[in-house]
């Protein structure tokens, strides 16, 4: 039997952050009502025999859904396909709008990991990039969901002005001290057409350069791995045991079906994915990718490198590409920067800030 | 027997924008040359690139025929280039003909190149006739152009045309001009053959085709005739005339216009100033004036993509096939691998040689900076022409070094005056002469290093002087300098696509702002780089490049995947326009960057 991951999108939120290009948007809970509609509709359609081994509740803030509209999608997905017992199942939550009935709610569904958007824990920071929690209710939900999950994550933004390596290492002593398993560090990126972005240009804002970012980055991944986590890809630290299996699915090319607004699915050969407008969605359109042997070559090699799953030389090679034959193969494993172990190579972690230059370097 | 009373041989002599290619196109359509219908701009301009830039490179003669008090005149159009790095062509052109109209804009005055090439006109007797274009302007200033040609030039404006070409007013006066003051040419059919070759090129079919002017003699299809210079024999298979297109005629004889095919399979048998003659009754001297073109600019072209090597030299054959003046060499650099030295009448040729290569081949090339031709005194007592300056021996073994020296003329409003003589002064000009022409008007001369005119001499005077300023210039020669060679080293290697040879009060400076340029060129490799300036092996100055920090997207999970992957075969694509010195990769822009050194930051 094989088997597959499950994408949930639920494109709403309070109040859309300032860095944020993602397909969100505000709305009244009618609307998200009919939203759901579709989206349990869409499941159905789709529904494929392979057997679930994670699911993934993401946004827009998935936590905006009340305890009924979670749970209509929730049973959307049981009654449709087998999910394991043992399933990863997470769910993305911000703190202002995570609730104890809510935290009760999943728990019930099977839930079993949360992730929570902290991002930071600087009030004056938080207010200034559009998030509606400060540093007391962001520490609160935390507590709250560790009473109910074993398994909480938190992100964090690395790069938001005037928060050092030093505040951010703070920060994590702070949020791992409530038992949180996996963090997520994300670089701040700014995208034209965000509020940020105006902000920027208008000098009200001034986000840090990236030499203060990756400085600030390589000051809380050192804290981090020193408190005994493991950095298992570019933005990802986790406690052994504690890696999110659902993203280690995308980045190992595993099947991935992707239901709701801009979802993306993989069948192993071909990538589909939903418009990321109503319109078109509630249309049922989808675009379809195929794949040269080069474009599955070229993205095993990205992913691989990207993680800690690595890049399988024999599995390149029956695929026709010779990665050790690269021209800057050799000087990257004499310089350190790429790794052997057996019949796997790895970027050096030292590397990831600028694992583009590499990977394009190695792709063939 | 021809009556020559009726023939009428002139050009036009005008500064670049004056409405040259205009007036050309006004006397064509006016004449009934080419009907309304086949009418495009510019029609002589034949290059796509001619168009674009509004310079004619490429001379292009036509016939037109004009009726005037009953009688039809064949009048001979001999379309020049405008520009200093052709200023031999030019002379050549003139020299075909009787007469020449001085085309001057009613705004703008007389500038630089147009005087130089009146000087030309005048050493070759012609009649010149000043026409005052632009007449429709507002800014129009008749009278002042008119007073400026007679106080500079010393012609009689009295009667002279004022037209404006674009609206196409009074183009018959310009007519008229011609037929009555243009002396009818003079020529004997019966005397031995004598053509003046004033131009070339070459057709697939025909092979080399020389556009002469017939002096004395005739020549139709079947002669034998000796190109005197070259010592070379042809038999002709056709001649003819230009309508503006080749029409072939049963004969060209005394006074004419026209082109002669003999199969000649190089163009460089075809030498522009030749004089063609009879093989079997050949004249005892050649027309006088002959000069071998020499070129004086050189630059290294490589090819973006070195696998196209091959590409670029059948490219380059087909460019020569049209243009004698274009030499080239093929040349090995470390750092760009192979191509070639190529050699250019100036910096203009060498713009629109490389302009074409991009563009009617669709080459990626580099090109290194522009370089001028040293002599190399040895203290072996040998001597060494050198044009690439990674060539340059070790100092040891040099006892001197000459550059080549040119004549400056500048044209310019008297308030730019000291800013031209500070620009001058800093490319280690000479100061030779000061003349108010007029009011308005300061005639500037300075023996300057042609090595520092193709710099940037140009940009710089016409962001000095607000575009106000023109300047021509002519070989002077060559004068021992205390010149050095500057390399850059990236990394501790040595990038001798990159070296340039400098006057040694200069070399500390262009060492700082090179490596200073280099600085901001290069994208931040995964490794320090330190960029270095050396005069042999001492290091004059050093910048750092710091290594790359940050190059990554953080996150890459189901819907990112495709977007990701394609962003990083892009940023493997663009390595292709790099190159790599050492383990450092540089893009192929950084070697042009030593172009632009001297804006005064």
């Amino acid at each position: 039997m094989s088997e597959t991951s499950i994408y949930i999108h639920i494109p709403f939120c309070e109040q859309k952050c300032n860095y944020c290009v993602f397909a969100s948007f505000c709305a009244k809970s009618e609307e998200i009502d009919k939203y759901i509609d579709f989206l349990c509709e869409e499941i159905a359609q789709k529904k494929t025999n392979d057997i679930v081994k994670t699911i993934y509740i993401g946004g827009g803030t998935p936590s905006i859904l009340n305890e009924n509209q979670i749970e209509k999608v929730v049973n959307a997905i049981y009654d449709n396909f087998d999910v394991y017992d043992n399933a990863e199942f997470t769910i993305e939550a911000n703190p202002n709008s995570l609730t104890e009935n809510l935290l009760k709610k999943w728990k019930s569904l099977r839930v079993n990991r949360v992730s929570i958007g902290v991002q930071s824990l600087n009030d004056k920071s938080l207010k200034k990039i559009g998030r509606l929690h400060n540093k007391k209710e962001a520490l609160e939900k935390i507590k709250l969901a560790r009473h109910y999950f074993d398994n909480v994550s938190a992100d964090l933004i690395v790069g938001l002005e005037g928060e050092s390596g030093k505040d951010l290492c703070k920060y994590a002593r702070e949020i791992l001290s409530l038992g949180v398993k996996h963090i997520s560090c994300y670089l701040l990126e700014v995208y034209e057409k965000t509020k940020l972005f105006q902000m920027i240009e208008s000098g009200s804002y001034k986000p840090l350069d990236d030499d203060q970012t990756i400085d600030a980055f390589e000051k809380l991944s050192h804290y981090l791995v020193d408190a005994g986590m493991e950095r298992y890809e570019i933005s990802n630290f986790a406690y052994e045991g504690y890696e999110s299996k659902h993203n280690l699915n995308y980045w190992s090319r595993g099947k991935y079906l992707g239901f709701g607004l801009g979802a993306y699915s993989f069948d192993g050969e071909k990538r589909y994915n939903n418009p990321s407008n109503f319109v078109d969605y509630f249309d049922g359109k989808i675009e379809e990718e195929n794949f040269s042997q080069k474009e599955i070559v070229e993205e095993i090699v990205m992913l691989g490198l990207r993680c800690k799953l690595g890049v399988d030389v024999e599995q390149v090679k029956n695929l026709g590409y010779d990665i050790q034959c690269n021209e800057y193969y050799k000087q990257y494993i004499v310089d350190g920067i790429l790794l052997q172990k057996e019949d796997k190579i790895f970027l050096n972690p030292v590397f990831y800030h600028i694992s583009n230059t590499i990977i394009s370097n190695l792709l063939p | 027997m021809k009556d020559l009373s009726l023939i009428r041989n002139f050009c036009i002599i005008a500064h670049i924008d004056h409405g040259k290619s205009t007036l050309a196109d006004r006397l064509i359509e006016s004449t009934g040359t080419v009907s309304k219908r086949d009418m495009q701009d510019q029609i002589l301009d034949s290059m796509e690139l001619e168009r674009e830039k509004g310079i004619t490179i490429k001379l292009a003669p036509t016939r037109l025929l004009y009726n005037y008090e009953g009688k039809e005149y064949t009048l001979n159009l001999i379309d020049t280039p405008g520009h200093v790095d052709f200023t031999y062509e030019v002379s050549r052109s003139l020299a075909a003909c009787e007469g020449a109209l001085l085309l001057v804009d009613a705004s703008q005055g007389v500038e630089a190149q147009t005087l130089a090439n009146t000087y030309l006109a005048l050493d070759s007797n012609l009649e010149i006739i000043p026409v005052i274009n632009k007449i429709d302007l507002p800014s129009a200033r008749i009278d002042d152009a008119k007073q400026e040609i007679e106080d500079v030039i010393g012609l009689d404006t009295e009667n002279c045309p004022c037209i404006s070409a674009k609206d196409g007013i009074n183009i018959e006066d310009v007519l008229k001009a011609i037929v009555e003051k243009i002396p009818a040419p003079v020529g004997e059919e019966k005397e031995k053959l004598k053509c003046l070759i004033f131009d070339s090129h070459y057709d697939s079919y025909k092979g080399a085709i020389c556009l002469v002017r017939v002096f004395d003699g005739q020549v139709k299809a079947g002669d034998k005739i000796l190109m005197m210079q070259t010592g070379k024999v042809f038999d002709v298979t056709e001649v003819g005339i230009f309508v503006p297109q080749t029409k072939e005629t049963s004969v060209l004889s005394a006074g004419d216009v026209g082109y002669i095919a003999a199969s000649i399979k190089t163009i460089s048998d075809v030498k522009v100033g030749d004089t063609i003659t009879s093989f079997e009754n050949p004249l005892k001297q050649p027309l006088p004036g002959y000069k071998a073109v020499q070129p004086v600019v050189f630059c290294g072209i490589f090819p973006v993509d070195g696998a196209k090597y091959y590409e670029l030299k059948d490219s380059l054959e087909k460019l020569k096939l049209n243009d004698a003046s274009l030499q080239f060499t093929p040349e090995n650099s470390s750092a760009l691998g192979y191509g070639f030295r190529c050699g250019f009448l100036g910096l203009l040729h060498l713009e629109i040689i490389t302009e074409r290569l991009e563009r009617e081949f669709n080459l990626d090339i580099i090109t290194t900076a522009p370089s001028v031709s040293y002599n190399i005194y040895k203290t072996n007592g040998t001597m060494l022409e050198i044009s690439n300056p990674s060539n340059l021996p070790p100092a040891v073994e040099i006892e001197r070094i000459e550059e080549p020296i040119v004549n400056v003329n500048v044209f310019t409003p008297p308030e730019y005056v000291g800013a031209i003589m500070e620009l001058c002064q800093n490319k280690r000009g000479i100061y030779k002469d000061l003349q108010y022409l007029d009011k308005k008007r300061v005639e500037l001369k300075y023996v300057l290093p042609l090595g520092e005119i193709i710099y940037d001499f140009f940009d710089s005077l016409k962001s000095r002087t607000k575009g106000y300023a023109s300047f021509d210039y002519e070989m002077a020669g060559f004068q021992t300098s205390d010149l050095v060679k500057v390399d850059l080293m990236l990394n501790g290697e040595r990038c001798d696509a990159l070296s340039l040879i400098v006057h040694k009060d200069n070399a500390y400076n262009r060492g700082r702002e090179l490596t200073e340029k280099l600085k901001k060129i290069i994208p931040r490799q995964l490794f320090e780089v330190p960029i270095q300036a050396c005069i042999g092996n001492k290091i004059i100055a050093r910048e750092t490049l710091s290594a790359l920090r940050k190059d990554v997207l953080a996150k890459c999970y189901g819907g990112d995947v495709t977007r990701k992957r394609k962003l990083l075969e892009k940023q493997k694509e663009g390595k292709k326009r790099m190159r790599k010195i050492g383990s450092v990769e540089i893009p192929s822009e950084a070697f042009m960057t030593i172009l632009k050194l001297d804006e005064d930051e």
